[in-house]
């Protein structure tokens, strides 16, 4: 179960969206150039994704870094965890794990009142559901899907109730013909889009569906997976890589259309490791012609300090420059999808880029959001602080040790200290 | 009096003196900018402050914080940092920066730290070779480092310590090395040396301190060997001996005071700088310094509290989306402190701007001669009844002028 929250201002009417696909589809699998509109609130063009946050926040992002130099213009908010049982959903909230029952949810949709909510599909992540299960599937999922839209519908005047987005299961048409019926049929005032949790699925979409934003909640682990589902179909994607390779402190380093480049011999980087002692001096940023807020203000030596001082603000300045490297993809995604290049610059990208992005070399960020474990019996108020202060042992419970890998080399070279007699 | 100084790297001007007690607004221009005087200093520690960009930083209204100059030369080194141009180059920090030198991370931290005259001797962590740390290494680091103030290597003994022979060796020794410091010093066209007085809560001792660092005649004078966990009586006492013996027309720095009833105590008498790990450190774990205490914004009857993080408050977290700001709520810091990063970059903008705004409502009342009144209303919000406000407050401000039980 998920939410998507797109932050610019209030609705007031009460049709949730539109979505106008601007180059009518001839054919069943192609990339669609389109455009989803919420009452007053800026488009998003698509195809395009939204940013996965955690506890309504982007990690390492605080609102105003947000606001201010990020394009994100919605985010993903999951509230669901992996395996599935008849009535109740395990998810992970702000108390840490719990079990949400499921009116608990459409509670929980009413006051949080994001813009989108994808309806759960009776899905098990990461393996095969077996015969029976699949027989199943369809039917838990209608059920659910129904008392979702239910749900929505009691909202006061005035407030259009969130667009929901139905799951297409990633199982044969045939096997949810009686689900897939019900969307066309009883469900289809309620529905706004789909969601998808392969892209392979898009093939059981019904014809009177496909003009349905198509969200994507599979595995993208790379810019070419992208395009290849971008060339089906697919129009929003969640993107777990963003994140992952900011925590991985690798910096992303492509674009679409790809450079051309008649030399090239190898492919390029996806992105690059800047753990690597090889940016210490470097003070050029992170791209050259990236105009990030971290490519306008700082260098690769920063960068590669910070990380190495496992400094937090290392994984912000990456985070920032690996969305805006994401939004520029897009960008140039859909502008090719108009002037009708796409194809011609996806074959040209496979050819210019690795497959994979850089492997993860050093270490990811201290725990944060869901692994980090809550202390108890905290107090309300702190007792006033006539206490009497010591700075000094504060300093040292922050204070670095020297690695215990240097040796007195290593500390002279850098000016630290010098060999005794 | 002269209520001014001039070196090469700083000017010192006083703007106001309170009538009453001995605190005082000035300005002190550094390379990098005037700072308003009394401040607080943030530590960047790193060359950065708790994932805060230098934007999000300045926007809190800081021009001046402080790097740790034994951090630095551990990461990311000298050699690196001559290659980058110095720490405001590695940093994109555009104000003012004050290097500790981190004389008291080097006794506790590096492996078998020795204090000798020629300085710290300790053994490298991997292969155990005997070093050596001087108060010159510690000034070449720190002319590399390029920062607007920096501090001499001092011999820290803490205060607490009831090794009278110790601290009396410690305190000598502090001015030797300034002495060496000071030869040492390549830059002083622009950076700015402070001495460092020492001495415990000996008031002997520190006078005998104050008179001799004095006579070096340093652009800026720090009271250090303080905030190491004794009571603030003798705190208070320290302080108050030490400003009554220095020269009127220099910046007085108190090392390590941050909590906002000793800042303004210690404003009361006499001193200008403070810096503190405290606030910024305290935000990770969902403290929020307010006008009415520290609240811990992850208890839970904060959950559903809709209201900003402190009413009074300017930030960018707690104004209003209507006038530019997030509109942060106490509930969705509970909702999010000590769990995203994100939360803790959030608490930290407020509380570092809570301390700074704080600081200047302190100049203001300084300029408009009511830091008495300014004083007693701050306590009165605190506390309710002046009663309960503790012992050691109201002794130090009756000893300069201002009885809160009157
Ligand atoms: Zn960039
Ligand atoms: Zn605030």
């Amino acid at each position: 179960m998920a939410a998507l929250h797109n932050h610019s201002s209030l609705r007031q009417s009460s049709h949730p969206l539109l979505f106008v696909l601007q180059k009518s589809s001839t054919r069943e699998d192609e990339p669609r150039f389109g455009r989803l509109s919420f009452q007053n609130r800026v488009p998003m063009d698509t195809p395009h994704y939204v940013a996965v946050s955690s506890r309504g926040v982007v990690p390492h992002l605080s609102q105003d870094m947000m606001r201010e130099n990020t394009n994100i213009r919605a985010m993903y908010t999951a509230l669901e965890d992996s395996s599935s049982t008849h009535s109740a959903i395990p998810i992970v909230t702000s108390l840490g794990f719990g079990m949400l029952e499921y009116t608990n949810y459409v509670e929980a949709i009413q006051k949080l009142r994001p813009d989108v909510v994808l309806g759960m599909g009776d899905v098990l992540f990461g393996h095969k559901p077996g015969v029976k299960r699949i027989d199943k599937m369809g039917d838990r999922t209608l059920v659910w899907v129904k008392e979702l839209a239910d749900g929505m519908k009691d909202e006061e005047n005035g407030t259009p109730r969130p667009a929901l987005f139905a799951p297409i299961l990633p199982i044969e048409a045939e096997q949810q013909s009686y689900y897939l019926d019900a969307l066309q049929g009883e469900l289809v005032d309620s529905v706004d889009g789909l969601v998808l949790y392969d892209t392979a699925s898009i093939d059981a979409i019904p014809k009177t569906l496909r003009h349905l934003p198509r969200l994507s909640l599979g595995e993208m682990n790379s810019p070419h997976k992208l395009l290849d589902a971008i060339a089906l179909g697919i129009d929003i994607f969640t993107i777990s890589f963003i994140t992952e390779t900011t925590d991985a402190g690798i910096a992303l380093g492509f674009s679409f259309p790809a450079i051309k480049d008649t030399d090239l011999d190898t492919p390029l980087p996806l992105g690059v490791d800047m753990w690597s002692p090889t940016h210490a001096t470097s003070l050029s940023p992170l791209r050259s012609d990236c105009l990030c807020y971290t490519c306008t203000n700082h260098h690769q030596a920063f960068l590669q300090h910070l990380l190495n001082a496992k400094e937090m603000l290392g994984w912000v300045l990456l985070q920032l420059h690996n969305h805006h490297i994401v939004d520029n993809f897009f960008a140039g995604v859909r502008q090719c999808i108009q002037n009708g290049s796409f194809e011609d610059e996806r074959t040209s990208f496979e050819k210019t880029y690795t497959a994979e992005l850089p492997e993860k070399t050093g270490q990811g960020p201290r725990v944060r959001g869901y692994q980090y474990k809550s202390e108890k019996s905290e107090q309300r108020k702190n007792p006033p602080a006539y206490r009497s202060l010591d700075d000094r042992k504060e300093k040292l419970a922050e204070a670095a040790l020297p690695s215990p890998s240097a040796d007195a080399n290593d500390l002279e070279q850098q000016g630290f200290a010098e060999k005794a007699e | 009096m002269s209520t001014s100084s001039q070196s090469a790297a700083l000017k010192f001007e006083i703007v106001a003196k309170c009538s009453t007690t001995k605190a005082r607004a000035s300005i002190l221009t550094l390379p990098h900018g005037p700072v308003s005087l009394p401040i607080f200093q943030p530590v960047a520690t790193q060359a950065s402050l708790k994932g805060l960009t230098p934007t999000q930083l300045a926007e809190t209204g800081c021009n001046l914080c402080l790097n740790n100059t034994y951090h630095l030369g551990l990461k990311p080194g000298q050699e690196t940092l001559e290659k980058v141009g110095g720490a405001h180059a590695l940093q994109g920090w555009k104000g003012n920066i004050l290097t500790d030198s981190g004389g008291f991370q080097m006794v506790s931290l590096l492996k078998l730290a020795k204090v000798t005259e020629e300085g710290v001797r300790f053994l490298s962590p991997h292969d155990g070779t005997p070093m050596l740390l001087t108060p010159e290494h510690s000034i070449s680091l720190q002319n590399t480092i390029g920062s607007d103030i920096i501090m001499q290597l001092d011999d820290v003994i803490a205060t607490t310590s009831p090794d009278a022979e110790r601290m009396e060796e410690a305190m000598e020794r502090s001015i030797r090395w300034l002495d060496r410091c000071i030869a040492a010093h390549k830059r002083p066209e622009k950076q700015n040396l402070f001495c460092i007085i020492q001495g415990g809560l000996d008031l002997e001792m520190r006078k005998v301190c104050c008179k001799e660092m004095a006579k070096r005649d340093t652009p800026g004078i720090a009271i250090g060997g303080l905030s190491g966990g004794e009571d603030k009586m003798s705190y208070c006492q320290v302080v108050s001996a030490c400003t009554d013996l220095l020269p009127p027309n220099k910046p007085r720095y108190v090392m390590g005071v941050g909590y906002p009833e000793d800042l303004i105590v210690s404003i009361a008498l006499g001193a200008d700088m403070f810096d503190c790990v405290w606030p910024t450190r305290t935000a990770r774990f969902g403290n929020a310094v307010t006008s009415t205490g520290t609240l811990n914004l992850r208890h839970a009857s904060f959950a559903n509290d809709t209201g900003p993080i402190d009413a009074d408050c300017a930030c960018t977290c707690c104004r209003p989306e209507e006038e530019g700001g997030l509109g942060i709520t106490r509930a969705y810091i509970y909702h999010v402190a000590s769990k995203e990063t994100a939360g803790a970059h959030l608490l930290t903008m407020h509380n570092v701007h809570y301390l700074l705004s704080l600081m200047g409502k302190v100049r203001a009342a300084i300029t408009e001669d009511r830091y008495p009144e300014f004083l007693r209303a701050y306590f009165r919000r605190a506390y309710g009844d002046m009663a309960r406000v503790p012992t050691w407050a109201l002794t130090a401000l009756k000893e300069v002028g201002v009885d809160l039980l009157a």
